[in-house]
């Protein structure tokens, strides 16, 4: 049975290995100081990432500005206000459902809702296919660090005369602080290397654009496209571009268990 | 201790001062389920009552019903009147925060805020005051001083509460509550987690904070009832069963569920 076990994970390792040392390898090669300064090449050219980098940056901080406070406070009310109402075990339901979703579909929602209205892809329906992506996972980690601060902290918030909002916002978002800013980061790394949603809104840019009501360039759809080209230059732009996101997901998940430590050693 | 039932039918003695907290009648439930049972008794001002009686008595719920702490939860009913000063305060017109500055409450398991042992005293201070300063570190001081913790957190006032020791922790908790200064205390199992040496200091505490205050202490411990507290209540099954002066309770109860709980022979 442990043998089996081991066999298991070895074989799991094995090919998270084999794709992380492939992305290593190949990525590397073309990593220059280019690859950040340059905006994408036409095929056949040389150049770098720079448009895709800054346009995944700009819809990723707009996405968590605005997915952050929905998902926060709307957790907040699970976990506070609504602690006891039915209501809450409707939203946290239809919440695990989203969570779950294929961002395809988020995508294509985005698409119906904003793209076809608007008669253009844009960024800003980039920015906002990613929120509703971001929301859900805010959502659940607010709630549930939350539900892990003890009743009696809030019992002892209450009894010095405290209203119930600066017992939330002075004592039982200072328990959880770590938490839920871990399921911020947590979010941004699920969103940081998704294509499918930006597919159908923010689309592409071969150019420099920081034009939210246009469309924009993104590291994954870079990689996508650049990845299914037969030009040589571009299949090497999107492996190091592969390799960039990966080390930037890699770059958070280590922050977000940092800061859960934190939390335990106290 | 005395085996023999107490003839004396005489009622209690502290009626004839001034009463702080007079509760009439009250009733409790948990959803269906009662818990109090037509509780009535009077509490004097500046001085230790406590409550005793085995688990599930209800001697925390009666407790819990002074500052009306039990609302943050649903499905929690109180009928009756508690009056403090005379004035009901299950009365909803009641405003429950400054209910709240007027009735403090400490806890069985020590319940620091997770900011500075200075921001834990001065968080409470400043809902309802605005302090300046030198003020505000004056008040800190004070507070930190009636809780005998001064001495030992005055170099690290910028430490985390959740850094000192659980007896500190608790007298920390007690500063908070005192530092809003309230007119009644309430403490529930406060030494219940402590080890002997806090619980001695918190106990200490206790009879020299009943000259400035109200102080009604739940406790498990019957020894700490008997060393702390002027009058008892004895509690069973969510009935009064006997209030009087404490070491009338200890020596000759009225009652002889009374007399077998604090023998031992049961709870």
């Amino acid at each position: 049975m442990m043998a089996l076990c081991v066999v298991a994970a070895g074989i799991g390792l094995a090919w998270l290995a084999l794709i992380l040392g492939a992305l290593v390898y190949k990525g590397t090669a073309g990593l220059s100081f280019a690859v950040f300064t340059e905006m994408t090449p036409p095929p056949g050219e040389a150049g770098g990432l720079l448009n895709a980098i800054a346009g995944s940056l700009l819809m990723t901080i707009i996405a968590v500005v605005v997915g952050t406070p929905i998902g926060v406070l709307a957790g907040t009310y699970m976990a506070e206000y609504g602690r006891f109402s039915r209501i809450t075990t409707v939203v946290r339901f239809i919440n695990d459902i989203l969570l779950s979703a294929p961002s395809i579909i988020i995508g294509l929602f985005v698409y119906e809702l904003m793209v076809r209205p608007m008669g253009h892809f844009s960024a800003i329906a980039g920015a906002v296919a990613l929120a509703i992506l971001v929301i859900p996972v805010v959502v659940r980690t607010t709630e549930d660090m939350l539900n892990l601060v003890p009743n009696a902290l809030r019992e002892a918030g209450a009894a010095i005369g405290a209203p119930r909002w600066v017992v939330i916002r002075s004592v039982a978002y200072r328990a959880a602080l770590s938490g839920i800013v871990t399921g911020i980061l947590l979010a941004i790394a699920r969103i940081s290397g998704e294509t499918a949603p930006l597919l159908f809104t923010a689309l592409n840019n071969q150019f420099w654009s920081s034009n939210i009501n246009a469309p924009m360039a993104s590291l994954p759809v870079t990689i996508f496209q650049f990845a299914l080209s037969p030009y040589e230059e571009w299949q090497q732009l999107a492996w190091t571009g592969a390799l960039i996101i990966t080390l930037t997901v890699l770059g958070l998940s280590i922050l977000a268990r940092s800061l859960t430590g934190r939390r335990e050693d106290r | 201790m005395t085996q023999m039932l107490s003839p004396d039918m005489t009622m209690t003695e502290t009626v004839t001062e001034k009463t702080k907290i007079e509760v009439k009648n009250l009733n409790f439930y948990y959803g269906q389920s009662k818990a109090l049972k037509d509780i009535s008794l009077s509490l004097p001002e500046r001085s230790v009552t406590a409550f005793i009686g085995p688990s599930g008595c209800g001697k925390s719920t009666l407790l819990r019903v002074f500052n009306r702490i039990y609302e943050l939860y649903p499905k929690q009913t109180a009928e009756g009147q508690v009056l403090l000063d005379g004035k009901n305060i299950l009365d909803r017109s009641q405003d429950l925060n400054l209910l709240r500055t007027k009735i403090g409450m400490v806890f069985q398991k020590p319940t620091p805020f997770p900011m500075s042992i200075y921001e834990n005293i001065a968080f409470g201070v400043r809902l309802y005051e605005n302090l300046g300063k030198s003020e505000m570190d004056g008040r800190v001081e004070q507070a930190l001083k009636r809780a005998a913790l001064w001495s030992e957190v005055k170099d690290k006032l910028n430490a985390s509460g959740l850094s000192l020791s659980g007896g500190q922790q608790q007298r920390l908790c007690i500063a908070r509550t005192v530092a809003v200064k309230p007119e009644v205390i309430l403490l529930d199992e406060p030494a219940s987690a402590l080890d002997p040496l806090s619980t001695a200091k918190i106990e200490e505490l206790i009879d020299e904070l009943q000259a400035d205050y109200t102080i009604v202490i739940v406790t498990h411990n019957m020894q700490q009832a008997a060393r702390v507290s002027r009058q008892t209540a004895f509690m069973y099954l969510g009935e009064l069963v006997e209030f009087d002066r404490t070491e009338k309770i200890f020596t000759s109860p009225r009652e002889k569920r009374t007399q077998d709980y604090i023998t031992g022979r049961f709870g």
